[in-house]
């Protein structure tokens, strides 16, 4: 067959373009029939947006996508399989797999034919190991088994192997052992002549099952090489792009004054026992992968997540039973994550947003508000942290990303808290806010306020903090300050794979 | 995400002029003040079919009159659907009142003043319950208000048994029909001196306040608000009470009106009271709930129910002139807005598909060879 040497999809000169932002830029790709193609990157280093623009969620700005081997006879299918499987809980795995597909008014309406579903359903799953029962809700099946009730409904429609499955993030929520089970399945498959792309961060997972590596950075594809011509050290240069013994380093010049943040044994949800101290004027980071507690201990710290503490202290007093509006009143601010949900109200000006937390100085004598006071503080914040258009009273969800964010810094900023608390403070935002943002978390850290910085991207921290705590299993990992404090260092770190991890030589022993 | 982004850039350019320029033309646009218009529209219509009765003096004044129980019930509703919190208990609550209030004072023998400040503080405790089962026991507000309508039925039931209650105290009986006077046949009655200094406060707290502003935070991202140091569930049950002492206040006054306690006229308010909260909401303040929409939307849909009235129309035209009022202006304001937005979804998300069509037609004009892939198979094969 002339199809069997010519990849099953090529992508080429792939562009994307958001305001402000070039998600990717000249992006290309081949996948083979039998291979697995791995591609790798940081947050915002273009993956999703690949794995968008195929599902067609967005529309490319310009690049091609052509499946070569695709016939009449053998048309190429491209199945994605999302890290949101999209299975409904409640119900089976026979009816997840979507199975009873009966049309038309007599079909719907005659008795099912149970058994013969059954039976079709533990003949789809069996091919990826061990059956297991298929009548029970999916909620209540291990997650590796969730994921290949995804892979079989995939496939399902298949009339041939050779298709392009592509698997976004598949191993977030499984444990290590169920990892192997979900990795067999796949090597099956490829086997079988798919061409699959497995995208993920976790770097060790990748050594372990890629036939090929795809480095994505900041839109672009710095790497493309085959498993035996990397190894880790290497695959985190070329995610961070920063070469081992060229790093930059954290910050060492700031002073600091007092602790204002003193926290014992922290622990809630996904926290088990973390210990934080902050002092005036630092800028503490905490780093870690999707799980790891990172993404909670803000919200924990704050009091809009339950969290106990053995000890918290702020400011020097103790403050054991925490809320949001008790912690404002304390000096706390916190940047959530997700501004539209949680940040702000979508709904109202930039005025009211600004004004919301800390409302009392812009009162008068008759309990309302001072309209004119109110919005000359929100006219001078607008102008002060640089919010394009400069229109105090426009509606919060009418401005871009990174001017939305700008107005939540305005907000918590106004009251100059002593402490900070930021989660993802520039996700989604182009350059030019990025840099203002810093700035403006340069500003407060120097008036004396105690930053604690949450985030994804080790670039960043390395920017930002003094010093930065990486969290592994909802424990303090490693602490890194100064010359220790690089992007590869915290990468590392939090992917568990600094000097003599047992899962990355066990992967290469496999190999 | 980034395609919110997008979007929002993309709406950017065309929305949001300045206050001060375009300032008056979006004031009196019929997207701000819908009602108003609907309202000269009505006014003019029936002037000229029934000049005689509609512009007779006496149908404005009972008009006004009649109309502020329910302006009350809707101000009721009104105060915690500003925190997101529906109280379908309402039209329950305005007849639990209208009927405590008249056993207070006829089985009990209390002298009415009393009897009105315990069915208030009567208003106040069922607030309060419903509050302490929304946000503890964290039931839905729909259905806990529903369950506190069932339980306040039952209550006005046991109490009544299904009667009026006659005999109320003469000072009592009096007030809801003394008021003062305008001279000839013009009269500010109590009540609607009473429903004005409420709607006043009310319109006060919400709109001039902090804790107005609170409490549209708490109603548009409870979520949000909470982080922002507002204490959201405080604040739907302090609603709660307020609007259950202002549905108890009106059924108080409509006990004294219709000089009784009649079981039945409660529950009818729940329909009118929700219509003029929604209504309203698209008066005024583009989408938000608010005290004056409210109040001019209850007296829009009620001169168009009189004057369809006048024309000879029976029982069934109040509804049915309701239901297409809401029904128009809420879609109408839904429409508008949504369809700009639509817009600039299509622009955002269809650029780049037309420029490359428009790409392949130049390509395929200038070069025959590449032409449409039906054309050129067999050439091909």
């Amino acid at each position: 067959m002339a199809a069997a040497n010519r990849p099953l999809l090529r992508i080429t000169g792939m562009i994307k373009e958001f305001p402000g932002l070039r998600a990717l830029d000249d992006v290309s790709l081949e996948v083979h029939s039998g291979e697995i193609v791995a591609v790798v990157g940081h947050n915002g280093s273009g993956k999703s947006t690949l794995v968008k623009i195929l599902a067609g969620v967005y529309a490319k700005d310009a690049g091609e996508v052509e499946y070569p081997s695709s016939t009449a006879e053998e048309e190429t299918g491209l199945h994605i399989i999302h890290q949101d499987l999209g299975l409904a809980m409640e119900l089976n795995a026979i009816e997840n797999l979507g199975i009873p597909k009966y049309q038309g008014l007599r079909e719907s309406l005659a008795p099912a034919p149970v058994k013969r579903e059954k039976a079709k359903a533990t003949e789809l799953i069996s091919r990826f190991g061990e059956p297991f029962d298929v009548t029970v809700p999916v909620g209540s099946l291990a997650p590796a088994q969730r994921s290949i009730i995804g892979i079989a409904r995939a496939l399902d429609g298949w009339k041939h192997p050779r298709n392009i499955l592509i698997l976004d993030e598949p191993t977030e929520a499984l444990h290590a052992s169920e990892v192997r089970i979900l990795f067999e399945a796949i090597k099956r498959l490829a086997a079988d002549g798919a061409g699959i792309i497995f995208i993920s961060h976790r770097l060790d997972e990748v050594l372990e099952l890629a036939d090929r590596i795809v480095v994505l950075r900041d839109g672009k594809k710095v790497a493309d090489e085959d498993r035996e011509h990397v190894d880790h050290e290497r695959l985190v240069e070329f995610v961070t792009g920063v070469k081992a013994g060229e790093a930059e380093t954290g910050r060492t010049d700031r002073t600091h004054g007092e602790v204002v943040l003193d926290i014992a044994g922290l622990w809630g949800e996904v926290l088990d026992g973390v210990d934080l101290t902050v002092h005036a004027g630092e800028v503490v980071g905490v780093a870690g992968v999707l799980g790891s507690g990172r993404e909670a201990l803000p919200a924990m710290v704050f009091g809009s997540e339950l969290a106990a503490a053995d000890e918290f202290n702020v400011a020097g007093a103790a403050y054991p039973k925490r809320d949001p509006a008790e912690s404002i009143r304390r000096g706390m601010a916190f940047v959530p994550g997700d501004r539209g949900k949680y940040g702000a109200i979508r709904d109202f000006t930039a005025r009211e947003n600004i004004t919301l937390p800390a409302m009392q100085n812009v009162t008068n004598a008759i309990f309302g508000v001072d309209a004119r006071k109110e919005k000359a503080v929100a006219t001078e914040l607008v102008a002060k942290y640089d919010v394009r258009p400069p229109r105090p009273e426009q509606i919060f969800k009418q401005f871009s990303g990174g001017n939305q964010q700008k107005i939540v810094f305005a907000k918590w900023l106004r009251n100059d808290p002593t402490v900070l608390l930021l989660e993802e403070p520039t996700q989604g935002v182009d350059i030019g806010a990025k840099q203002a943002l810093y700035e403006a978390i340069d500003a407060a850290a120097a008036q004396g306020a105690a930053v604690v910085v949450c985030s994804s991207e080790a670039k960043e921290l390395v920017r930002l903090c003094d010093r930065v705590l990486v969290l592994r299993n909802g424990v303090v990992a490693a602490e890194l300050s100064g010359e220790e404090l690089t992007e590869t260092r915290l990468v590392l770190e939090g992917y568990g794979l600094a000097d003599g991890d047992d899962a990355v030589d066990g992967s290469e022993g496999q190999q | 995400m980034k395609t919110t982004e997008a979007i929002a850039t993309a709406t950017e350019d065309t929305k949001a002029t300045p206050r001060s320029a375009g300032g008056w033309r979006r004031i009196l646009s019929f997207r701000n003040i819908s009602a108003l218009y609907i309202f000269v529209a009505i006014f003019v219509l029936f002037s000229i079919i029934t000049p005689k009765t509609f512009l007779s003096p006496g149908t404005w004044v009972l008009l006004l009159d009649e109309q502020t129980i329910t302006v009350l019930a809707a101000l009721a509703v009104l105060i915690p659907l500003n925190v997101a919190v529906f109280n379908l208990a309402i039209g329950a609550e305005v007849g639990f009142a209208v009927i405590l209030v008249a056993v207070l004072q006829v089985n009990l023998q209390l002298p009415w003043p009393l009897a009105v400040v315990l069915a208030l503080a009567c208003g106040a405790l069922i607030g309060t319950i419903s509050g302490l089962i929304i946000t503890r026991l964290k039931i839905d507000s729909f259905i806990a208000t529903l369950g506190m309508s069932s339980l306040l039925t039952a209550g006005l039931v046991l109490m009544s048994g299904q009667r009026q209650v006659l005999g109320l105290g003469a000072g009592f009986r009096d007030f809801a029909t003394g008021g003062i006077p305008l001279g000839g046949t013009f009269k500010l009655t109590w009540p609607f001196i009473i429903m004005i200094v409420v709607a006043l406060v009310l319109w006060y707290v919400m709109e001039k306040t902090p804790l107005g502003r609170r409490m549209y935070a708490a109603g548009f991202n409870p979520d949000g608000a909470r982080l922002s140091g507002v204490k959201v569930a405080r604040l739907q049950i302090g609603s709660l009470v307020a609007g259950g002492i202002v549905a108890a206040l009106a059924g108080t006054l409509l006990a004294s009106r219709i000089n009784a306690g009649d079981p039945t006229v409660g529950p009818n308010l729940l329909l009118p009271a929700l219509t003029a909260v929604f209504l309203g909401s698209t008066q005024f303040k583009g989408g938000r709930f608010n005290v004056w929409g409210t109040v001019v939307s209850v007296y829009v849909l009620a001169v168009g129910v009189k004057g369809l009235q006048l024309l000879g129309a029976t029982d069934w035209v109040e509804n049915a002139f309701n239901g297409v009022a809401l029904l128009g202006a809420v879609a109408l304001s839904r429409w508008e807005r949504t369809s700009k937005r639509t817009a600039a979804i299509k622009r955002a998300t269809t650029f780049g598909r037309r420029a490359r069509t428009e790409l392949a037609e130049q390509q395929a004009a200038a070069d025959p060879t590449s032409a449409p892939a039906e054309l050129r198979k067999p050439d091909q094969e």
